[in-house]
């Protein structure tokens, strides 16, 4: 049997996960063919959780349709749209369909989805979920009653990349004390500030996997600036993409840079590639890594 | 105090469309201090009722709505109360509740009920407390993450603040950026970095 993702953590391997968006619809044809674009190049698939909080497809059933199609899958988790005991059903549910590996985070407001009218939950905020998923697996829920074969989750959280945000650094310490397995970080353009966030939690001995977004154009670099806390694109990234003939393909390399620099900081990339699945076989060869013959 | 602000004069008109006879109710608590309830206000909205056609039968403002003891009480502040087919209150939800308890007529509200706050140096500012029940406002140097931030976040910020202000609000200040900077200040950021589990909160 091929390696689990659990395992592949705890080797010396560089990982690759990568994003897939559950569809706004019922037809799964397109995560299938997203994720068929990546398999074998990727270690695990994010699926996400109504991100930005727009409606989608629940993750859960995404999850298990592509662990039926035999991807590796990471289901992510939100706080925003159900309380403890949905929380911590979900869970059960997940664990039951065969998902092993899940991501925690507190997820964007309502007010900035599509339908911006919603009552928000956030019951429980991320370090106190990832606190009952301890419990959880060590067999009771969060009232302390006894769980039946408790789930044996890998667990991951995530981070914004900015050391000099210190309430930030400090979350996430808190999460890291919760006995994390693995961190996903906000997409690094700026590779010398993401090795000083690096070295700022040395002492954490969580493996951290770096995302990247590859760049579509210096229109793109900049709204994301303007608009995505916690991503900064350096100037000498968006005049690059400004005088270039091809963005797309200047974007894909200095994504692939990106990645090679980031082989030598952590442990792996998340690639968060906006329904573009079929450029990343592209980029990862341009990094070196993992050519599909070579699996 | 309880912030609450005045509803569009045309979807109070619509409230009364077919009521008349009608007497108002202020509150010379936070509804005076916020000028949605106090007497300028109540005299007000009886003489735009009356350009609108409606026979306003009197008017009180009792010291704060919330805590009207009976009809009586208002019969002794003004027995034209008695006519009274229909009661506006210009007052925050408890207000309204209160003087819909005490009276046999249908009470209608003139305001929308917001939050708890507080007005400082002239200024209004809403959501300082969520009304918790578990009051733990001393760990955050005296800004309440529970009311004041949209995500009621009490192990640190979500990430989504965008150059220190909330994601839910670019014009409001990040509630985790003012906490953590007075906590700074005071040498107190060892009060930010206990985690608080769900098991201790009693919420
Ligand atoms: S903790 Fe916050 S919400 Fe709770 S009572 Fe205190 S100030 Fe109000
Ligand atoms: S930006 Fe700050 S105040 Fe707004 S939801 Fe996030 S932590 Fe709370």
């Amino acid at each position: 049997m091929s390696l689990t993702f659990k395992d592949k953590l705890k080797s010396k391997d560089f990982l690759i996960t990568s994003e897939i968006s559950p569809p706004k619809g019922t037809d799964l044809k397109e995560v299938i063919e997203d994720a068929e674009h990546i398999r074998e190049l990727v270690d695990a698939l994010n699926v996400t959780d109504n991100q930005r909080a727009v409606m989608r497809m629940s993750p859960l059933a995404v999850s298990r349709t592509l662990l039926d199609a035999g991807h590796e899958v990471i289901m992510q988790l939100t706080c925003r749209d159900r309380n403890r005991l949905a929380l911590q059903s979900d869970l059960l549910g997940a664990y039951a369909m065969g998902i092993r590996n899940i991501c925690v985070m507190t997820g964007d407001h309502t007010t900035k989805g599509d339908h911006p009218k919603t009552k928000p939950v956030y019951d429980l905020d991320s370090v106190q979920l990832l606190s009952i998923i301890k419990k959880i697996k060590k067999g009771y829920d969060l009232a302390g009653n006894r769980i039946d074969n408790p789930p044996d989750f890998l667990v991951g959280a995530v981070s914004n990349i900015d050391q000099s945000k210190s309430a930030q650094m400090m979350k996430l310490r808190k999460k890291a004390k919760t006995g994390i397995d693995f961190i996903q970080t906000q997409a690094v353009y700026d590779i010398g500030k993401f090795e000083v966030f690096m070295e700022s939690i040395s002492d954490i001995e969580v493996p951290v996997i770096a995302g990247v977004i590859p760049l579509k154009s210096a229109k793109m670099a900049r709204f994301m600036n303007r608009n995505i806390p916690g991503i900064n694109v350096p100037d000498d990234i968006i005049d690059t993409m400004e005088n270039t003939e091809k963005p797309l393909d200047e974007g894909m390399s200095v994504c692939a840079q990106t990645i090679t620099e980031l082989k030598k900081l952590c442990r792996g990339t998340h690639m968060m590639p906006i329904g573009k699945h079929n450029n990343i076989p592209k980029i990862l060869e341009m990094a070196d890594i993992r050519k599909k013959d070579q699996c | 105090m309880i912030i609450s602000s005045a509803k569009p004069f045309e979807e109070v008109i619509e409230l009364l469309k077919d009521k008349d006879d009608i007497f108002v109710v202020g509150c010379n608590a936070c509804a005076a201090k916020l000028h949605v309830g106090g007497e300028p206000e109540v005299l007000e909205m009886c003489k735009r009722l009356e350009d609108e056609g409606k026979n306003i039968v009197g008017w009180v403002i009792p010291s704060a709505a919330c805590s009207v003891a009976s009809f009586d009480s208002l019969v002794e502040k003004n027995t034209a109360i008695n006519d009274a087919k229909t009661i506006l209150v210009m007052a925050c939800g408890s207000g309204v509740s209160i003087i819909s308890g005490i009276v046999d007529v249908p009470v209608y509200p003139s305001n929308n009920t917001e939050s708890l706050g507080g007005r400082s140096q002239g200024e209004v500012i809403p959501e300082l407390c969520a009304m918790c029940g578990d009051c733990k406002i001393y760990y955050f140097g005296g800004i309440c993450p529970k009311g004041q931030c949209p995500k009621r976040l009490l192990n640190g910020p979500c990430g989504g603040a965008v150059e220190g202000k909330c994601e839910v609000d670019p014009e409001k200040d990040c509630a985790w950026e003012l906490i953590f900077n007075k906590m700074e200040k005071k040498g107190r950021l060892d009060l930010l970095e206990k985690v608080w589990t769900v098991e201790e909160l009693s919420e």
